[in-house]
């Protein structure tokens, strides 16, 4: 079947992308896009690593033909990243130490914007039950914990002062 | 990628017209989290692709005493109510909160064992699910429309539309073992609804995942536990039935013989957390 032409919005901006039948958003953004930070690891569905909002929701690109996004906001690490500086998420995740190899980062922060835009005083076993999909092999978790909790305070300007 | 064309109907009619017009050659797809890892490592070849997100079957509403629930609701939908404790609880245990909202409760019963975890959930629960073809829709059970390893009732023309759960106020159990405590398959999964008249068991389900082909019935100790006080020999003739009528098997999750001896150990917790007076979570 031919390429079709898929349009949706992409953070800000309306974007336009013609694909051939059942292409992934993982592999529009990536590939046609050239927006890099949602990363490409099982195509599964196993890792976490590809995680997008979709209408705010988190899902998972790589297990989502573009054609079913036509018409929806799309969320991705770069619509969510300032001109200057960063997220107060991703500053949370700098400062405390929740990346190493940062391979899993633009999911694990993608969740945790999800997360926070559910609940902005989550807690603990909130953010371990919302991290769950996604797989770090570096931190051993409990900084990205630290940083999701950090990112709570610093948006609800109360300084990490968040009920646990 | 070989994919060549995808088709995403509008309605119901729209996609069993598709159904009918390519039959079998066409691959249904709703959530994808399983069709799609299978298609991206090319598994799974298929030239045409049908995806049902877009076809209206997604609701999910209680109407009167039955909690009817749309094909391709999701996973996030199921934890989102509150009309039947026991799915929100399988749905929680099910998965990770992206898959939640991308997998379907339909998608699910085409879900192999050790996953397809709500299927037990709903054979407990004497669910049933509605088959709808130009040629009409039927009604089966639940537990008459699994029939082996990724094999069911469905016809070739025929789309699952609906699930239907009975909302009843008896307790129920449901014990799902992972291998880590959230986002796992299961290396077995028990769900139990018991019915009581004058403080002996009146009706019994008890429901198993992860120890055969699909989600089964443990009918003979469904059987043992009728008119019992559910004493603990009772639960035990029953743990040890359900032990014998399984099939359990080795996958990457657990061995045959583990699954074996959790199926026992899980029933027994499940009956205990329902035995009257006693405190949910004993050993």
């Amino acid at each position: 079947m031919a390429s079709t032409i898929i349009s949706f919005e992409l953070g800000d901006r309306e974007v336009e992308v013609m694909v051939r039948p059942m292409t992934t958003l993982q592999a529009v953004l990536r590939n046609q896009l050239g927006l890099t930070a949602t990363k490409d690891g099982c195509r599964q569905g196993g890792c976490g690593s590809c995680t997008v909002l979709v209408n705010g929701e988190p899902m998972l690109s790589c297990l989502l033909p573009v054609e079913d996004v036509a018409g929806k906001r799309v969320t991705t690490l770069e619509s969510i990243t300032p001109a200057e500086g960063l997220h107060p998420i991703q500053r949370a995740f700098l400062d405390a130490h929740a990346l190493q190899c940062g391979y899993c980062t633009p999911g694990m922060v993608m969740v945790s914007k999800a997360l926070l835009d559910h609940d902005p005083a989550p807690s603990d076993d909130s953010i371990l039950q919302a991290l769950t999909g996604n797989i770090c092999r570096c931190t051993g978790y409990r900084p990205i914990v630290e940083a999701v909790r950090r990112a709570a305070g610093a948006m609800s300007g109360s300084a990490g002062e968040q009920a646990r | 990628m070989t994919v060549k064309a995808y088709r995403l109907p509008r309605s119901l009619p729209e996609a069993l017209g598709l159904l009918e017009e390519h039959g079998p050659e066409l691959l249904v797809m709703a959530g994808g989290t399983v069709a799609m890892p299978l298609i991206n490592e090319g598994i799974s070849l298929p030239e045409a692709v049908m995806g049902l997100r877009l076809a209206g079957l997604d609701g999910l509403e209680r109407t009167g005493d039955r909690l009817r629930i749309g094909a391709t609701a999701t996973l996030t939908q199921l934890l989102n109510q509150d009309a039947v404790p026991m799915l929100r609880e399988a749905a929680r245990n099910t998965a990770s909160w992206s898959i939640r909202n991308m997998g379907t409760v339909g998608g699910n019963l085409f879900t192999p064992p050790p996953g397809g975890d709500v299927a037990v959930a709903l054979l407990a629960l004497d669910a049933s699910v509605t088959l709808a073809s130009t040629r009409g829709d039927r009604v089966l059970p639940l537990a008459d429309f699994l029939t082996g390893f990724m094999r069911n009732e469905l016809a070739e023309d025929e789309l699952l539309v609906e699930i239907g759960v009975p909302i009843r106020s008896e307790a129920t159990a449901y014990l799902k073992l992972g291998r880590k405590h959230a986002n796992t398959p299961a290396v077995v999964t028990v769900a139990v609804r018991l019915e009581w008249r004058r403080e002996r068991v009146a009706d019994a389900r008890i429901a198993l995942g992860a120890v055969g082909p699909h989600a089964i019935r443990a009918r003979e100790a469904e059987a043992l536990l009728i008119g019992t006080t559910l004493e603990a020999e009772a639960i035990a003739a029953a743990a040890d039935a359900a032990t014998q009528g399984c099939e359990p098997f080795t996958d990457g999750i657990s061995t045959e013989w583990y699954r074996r001896r959790m199926v026992g150990l899980f029933v027994r917790r499940a009956l205990e957390q329902l035995t009257p007076g006693t405190r949910e979570g004993g050993r």
